[in-house]
């Protein structure tokens, strides 16, 4: 069984936000949810030596998944290869997802009433299709993969670069990584 | 990831404030049955404790986005939010029962033993559902303001706070058949229980400035000097704590409702505090602050115009 994972090489992110916008595009998105946004960190440092960085987030896929414990209606699930999703006919907005997910990852749809989240496009993923964020990026700052295939992009990242997780301290054991300069 | 951040309402505060208060007047009820020699209390008090907890249920169900699929909350074994739905529906259930207890038109209203089970029962429910909803907000790890066992103590102290100051009511309202002496005593037990709420609070904040992370100090400060500030010190903790301490403590029936209905002020406040300025914070990410900071409000022209689309 895979074990899928997202590695964001913030050295190549420009921070032009087309996987964002491809995101909504793909996912038909009401105007007022984004799942993955990405931010802007500085400048930083003093001049001549300044730094900035672009940090694309979405849904960290997390192993502990917080917010798949804390649905009452069993809508938030976890797959066997890891990507968690939202059943929207279980869900009942509830919010105690939202408000269990330390990366607000999730975002309530006010049309349908419901919470919705990036699943890795996993409709995509099973047809053997990259996720469309990770098609989009024309930087290759985005980069998909099976972590228990060692053959695999991610898993040569993952264990060959110095690569970090958010709030790793909490325990969630986040299958997103980033890669810093 | 919301453009705006999403979180709980004032429903949530309110089912919360309606539950842990009417589950601890069971628990009251029930161990003056069980402890208390012939001891009963007002039966308004066991009925307004399960009425409660309808109410505050029936205001989670508004608070949903899918309010006609709430017995979907019923599902999830695991879930915090799925015990809490269940134990509160035993504890509404076991309530309603025990106040037919109070009239003899029921024939089982004689029925010694059943009644102490029922009471028995009542005790349990009761603090589970007087407790849960600080267990809930301790376990979310992103949450600074809550995270951490300290907001189950503050939640089940104000839920037996005022609990008590709603039994001094009720027995003001419809006077209990049998208690006796005990009643007499409720207003000391609740100016001991504010004490002890006041304590809470005093570390709790305390913990939280000096705490664990830089965003458990800002969540706090954000209602030591923030913009809560002014419905913490002077709603909570001088409305809603102080000024009842003293008040239930003079002996005279008027002051004691006074402090009484102060304690429940006070209650309301602490919910309503606990949600908004707790969900308002997260353990933000980086760079998040400020992306979050120029996203539209929804009330911008662009958003009106592509909104009326």
């Amino acid at each position: 069984m895979a074990r899928y994972a997202m590695v964001f090489d913030t050295r190549r992110c420009i921070g032009c936000h087309s996987c964002t916008v491809a995101c909504r595009t793909k996912n038909e998105l009401p105007i007022d949810m984004i799942y993955n946004p990405v931010t802007t960190v500085g400048p930083t440092g003093v001049y001549p030596k300044l730094s900035m960085v672009h940090m694309p987030l979405i849904c960290m896929h997390c192993d502990n998944p917080p917010c798949v414990d804390a649905c009452p209606t069993c809508a938030s699930q976890r797959r066997d290869d890891g990507i968690v999703f939202v059943e929207d006919k279980k869900c009942v907005g509830c919010l105690a997802c939202v408000m269990a997910c330390p990366y607000g990852a999730r975002v309530k749809n006010h049309e349908s009433g419901a919470v919705q989240k990036c699943d890795f496009c996993k409709d995509r993923v099973d047809e053997g299709l990259l996720p469309f964020c990770v098609l989009t990026c024309h930087q290759k700052a985005r980069v998909f993969g099976d972590l228990d295939d060692e053959t695999s992009e991610v898993y040569k990242l993952v264990n060959g670069e110095r690569t970090v997780r958010l709030l790793a301290e909490l325990g969630t054991e986040p299958y997103a990584f980033y890669i810093y300069g | 990831m919301s453009q705006k951040h999403e979180g709980w309402g004032w429903m949530l505060a309110v089912d919360f404030f309606f539950a842990g208060m009417g589950g601890a007047m069971l628990v009251i009820a029930g161990i003056a049955d069980l402890f208390v020699g012939e001891g009963r209390t007002s039966w308004l008090a066991s009925f307004l404790g399960a009425a409660f907890m309808a109410m505050g249920s029936g205001l989670l169900i508004f608070e949903l986005g899918r309010p006609f699929q709430s017995w979907r909350v019923f599902m999830n074994p695991k879930a915090i939010l799925t015990v809490g739905a269940w134990v509160m529906s035993l504890a509404i259930c076991a309530g309603l029962v025990y106040t037919t207890f109070s009239f003899a038109i029921f024939p089982w209203s004689d029925w010694l033993i059943v009644r102490k089970l029922i009471a028995i029962f009542m005790v349990v429910t009761g603090l589970i559902v007087a407790t849960y909803p600080g267990v809930l907000l301790g376990r979310l790890k992103g949450r600074p303001l809550w995270v951490g066992p300290g907001m189950t103590s503050l939640f089940l102290t104000s839920s037996l706070v005022t609990a008590f100051a709603a039994h001094i009511l009720s027995g003001m309202i419809v006077a209990p058949a049998t208690i006796g002496d005990v009643l007499g005593r409720f207003p000391a037990i609740t100016a001991v229980l504010l004490a002890v709420q006041l304590l809470l609070w005093v570390s709790y904040m305390w913990v939280k400035i000096s705490g664990a992370t830089e965003a458990e100090a800002v969540a706090a400060r954000r209602l030591l000097c923030g913009e809560y500030a002014a419905s913490f010190k002077y709603g909570l903790m001088l409305v809603g704590t102080v000024l009842p301490l003293v008040l239930v403590l003079v002996s005279s029936p008027l002051y004691q409702a006074l402090g009484a209905v102060l304690v429940l002020v006070g209650g309301f406040i602490l919910r309503m505090l606990v949600i908004y300025a707790g969900g308002a914070d997260r353990t933000w990410l980086p760079g998040e602050p400020k992306y979050r900071s120029r996203l539209p409000h929804g009330d911008e022209a662009f958003m009106k115009a592509w909104n009326s689309k």
